[in-house]
């Protein structure tokens, strides 16, 4: 056990939801920083260096998605965004500029507790990436050797199709946006060429998935991306 | 040109008539007594009254004086009349000839001021009738031009004003008959006057063309323009009719496009008034749960059992989460009702839209057995796969909530050579036949106030989402039971070409 524990900043500007994050948090032995306003956000990212950001995207003074740009010219510090409903647009552009995760409101504490736990975890991971071998449930894929396996067998993949599973298992847990997918499988060209994705990926379920309709790893976020099953819920 | 000619043609018969009444006459003199052929001729005399007037008549009946005289009064060819009988003969039927022309030619004048007023009112009956029949205003101009024309025979256009009170053209293409060498200027002129302009009027004399102002009980309405024509008073009377009628006619269809905006008006206000009594209905309910737990949780936390205390807490999230699908729901109806949504429409496969849909109720559906109807390799679809995914999970909470929870649901995706239908259906009670239709309708309720109850939204936004991706919606009675929701997207077109990997590189 570490004896510091990690440092939460939250920037919200609605006071109540701050003050019931902030509540939330705290209780769940997170120390927590909170503001009103992505100017004192960026000044308290850098003088108190948060171990996460919770940033809603509708703030007063900075536009979210600028201020998201802003930070990953220098860091890499995990960033889970909150958005309004069906703004599916807002989260893809703030998920496209780095953020790390998003929720969008009303959410449930506890999913907020998960992804920032899922968050934490990824980043302590790093830097030894050694973890080539990623297993949930029957899925077990080896990076290093290249190996897919359902339920102990060997499942034979394109290499467009490890390509595309590599990129979600390094990401398991967390969304990839189709332009992050599109553009790291088939190049900066490609980004608006969806159906591609679509068809490997209905291949890659044919081959992971017993029911194609009804995914248990690979998961669609509509409008959005998609998402690798990690064993969290 | 051609009166000279009428006139002497009228002149040669009416010499022919008493010449050819004489070679006749002349045939059967030995039967004839002179004063019979007297009547003879009285018969020409009047048949030329009748036909050409009284001009004409009165110099039949000299010519017909003239060869009685010559060829049967004795001494026959001479001019001279013996007899006193057949003197008084001739004068008699001069006087009677010329008097009974008179009385035709008053005849004559009268029959053709009756014929005159007759064809005028054939014609001002054939407008009013056509203007009665017609819907808009297009089709009264339409008419108006066309009789105008038939009636007056001038080339002949309607104007009228756009939002800045300028005169214009028709948007519609000219008719071949429509006048287009209108003088806007003029036109405006008229139409900010209420006055006419143009040639042979107090305004503007030299304009090549006449402008009469449509005026009516709501103002200038709009400027006729048509070719000057040559107007005697009776004509320029009849023309005024003429216009009145069709001034009547566009009065009526404006007015009647005023009235359907209002009631338009009047629809939108009370739905609007039904969905603030829908919204208050359904929010207040809810909101009463939240404060009085949340107040209570406040003040009386330490006298609370655990028990209790996550009861309260529970029914603050239940109740919530309600109030926030209500407003999701009010605004995503808002949204595609004010046109807002665009389309975000991209290439997907409709197995990976129901996948992501039965994601977001897995909880909901949980115990609920649900059977996947699906063929394989489907092509892709060009939807917005966040409203489909919506339509999907609408149709299936529906399903879910109003069929018992051991009954399966079904969900069948099928292509066809146009389109893909896809539907979701249950073994719940369904709805009598009368309501297929009307679940659609926004806030329509099958219980209201029950507490399963909804605002009555889901399945009007199915319907505008569906509506928008150019398909269509409907719900069916199932074989066997239960409600059967089936909707299909048209494929407008062919998914792109990709070069995919060749298949046999494997890893």
């Amino acid at each position: 056990m570490k004896n510091t524990s990690p440092l939460l900043l939250v920037v919200e500007d609605d006071p109540q939801f701050r003050s019931l994050l902030t509540t939330t948090l705290e209780n769940q032995n997170y120390s927590v920083v909170a503001m009103s306003t992505g100017r004192d956000g960026l000044v308290e990212v850098r003088s108190q260096r948060p171990n996460l950001l919770i940033l809603d995207l509708g703030l007063p003074d900075i536009d979210g998605q600028t201020l998201i740009c802003r930070l990953r010219t220098w860091t890499d510090l995990p960033i889970i965004v909150l958005s309004a409903r069906n703004q599916e647009s807002d989260i893809t552009l703030a998920l496209d500029n780095g953020a790390d995760d998003y929720l969008t409101k009303p959410f449930n504490t506890a999913e907020l507790l998960s992804r920032i736990r899922a968050l934490l975890r990824r980043t302590a991971k790093l830097p030894n990436a050694i973890q080539e071998i990623f297993q949930v449930d029957n899925l077990k894929v080896d990076l290093t050797k290249r190996q897919v396996f359902v339920a102990e067998k060997e499942i034979h993949l394109t290499p467009i199709e490890f390509n595309l599973l590599s990129i979600l298992v390094r990401n398991a847990g967390f969304v990839v946006t189709h332009r992050q997918l599109l553009e790291k499988i088939w190049g900066a060209s490609y980004v608006e060429h969806s159906h591609y994705l679509r068809i490997y990926m209905r291949q890659l379920r044919q081959k992971l998935e017993i029911d194609c309709a009804r995914p248990r790893y690979l998961l669609t976020e509509a409008g959005i991306g998609y998402r690798l099953y990690d064993g969290e819920n | 040109m051609k009166i000279p000619w009428n006139i002497f043609f009228h002149l040669l018969l009416s010499l022919l008539v008493p010449l050819a009444l004489t070679l006749v006459a002349w045939f059967f003199r030995d039967i004839l007594i002179p004063s019979n052929v007297l009547l003879i001729y009285l018969l020409g005399v009047f048949f030329v009254a009748i036909q050409f007037g009284l001009f004409s008549s009165v110099l039949a009946s000299l010519i017909s004086a003239a060869a009685f005289a010559f060829f049967f009064a004795p001494p026959i060819f001479s001019l001279k009349i013996a007899d006193f009988d057949n003197l008084m003969g001739l004068v008699i039927m001069l006087i009677v000839g010329t008097v009974t022309s008179k009385l035709t030619e008053n005849l004559r004048v009268k029959s053709k001021l009756i014929e005159n007023k007759e064809r005028k009112a054939s014609a001002l009956y054939g407008l009013s009738k056509a203007l009665a029949e017609s819907r808009s205003e297009k089709e009264i101009i339409h008419v108006a031009v066309h009789h105008i024309y038939a009636e007056f025979k001038s080339l002949n256009t309607f104007l009228f004003p756009d939002r800045q009170r300028l005169v214009h053209y028709p948007d519609e293409s000219p008719l071949n008959i429509s006048l287009q060498t209108v003088d806007l200027n003029v036109a405006n002129w008229v139409f900010q006057h209420g006055q006419m302009a143009g040639k042979d009027t107090d305004n503007l004399p030299n304009e090549s063309c006449v402008y009469i102002p449509l005026n009516c009980s709501l103002g200038t309405i709009g400027v006729l323009a048509m070719n000057p024509i040559e107007l005697i008073e009776e004509q320029q009377q009849f023309l005024e009719t003429f216009v009145t009628q069709i001034i009547h006619a566009l009065e009526r269809a404006k007015l009647a496009e005023q009235a359907k905006e209002a009631t338009l008006k009047m629809q939108t206000e009370a739905l609007r008034n039904s969905l603030l009594s829908s919204i208050s209905h359904d929010l207040r309910t809810p909101l009463a749960t939240i404060i009085g737990a949340a107040t209570t949780l406040e003040t009386d936390a330490e006298r609370l059992t655990e028990n209790n205390r996550k009861k309260l807490a529970n029914a603050i999230a239940e109740e919530a989460q309600r109030i926030s699908d209500l407003t999701t729901k009010i605004l995503e109806m808002a949204k595609l009702e004010t046109g807002e949504v665009v389309l975000n429409k991209e290439w997907y496969a409709p197995e990976e839209i129901i996948g992501s849909a039965l994601r977001c109720l897995d909880k909901k559906l949980k115990y609920r057995q649900i059977n996947l109807h699906i063929a394989q390799d489907l092509a892709l679809i060009h939807v917005d796969a966040v409203l489909l995914q919506q339509v999907i999970v609408n149709l299936l909470d529906n399903a879910d909530k109003y069929s018992p929870v051991e009954q399966p649901i079904d969900i069948f995706v099928e292509p066809n050579t146009s389109n893909l239908t896809i539907s979701i259906a249950d073994r719940g009670l369904g709805i009598s036949e009368n309501l297929l239709e009307k679940i659609f309708d926004k806030f329509f309720q099958i219980h209201t106030e029950s507490a399963q109850s909804g605002v009555g939204l889901g399945l009007s936004i199915c319907r505008a989402i569906v509506e928008a991706h150019g398909g269509e919606i409907h719900a069916l009675l199932r074989e066997g039971g239960g409600l059967e929701m089936k909707f299909n997207l048209p494929v407008l077109e062919k998914p792109p070409v990709m070069d995919l990997e060749e298949n046999g590189l494997t890893l």
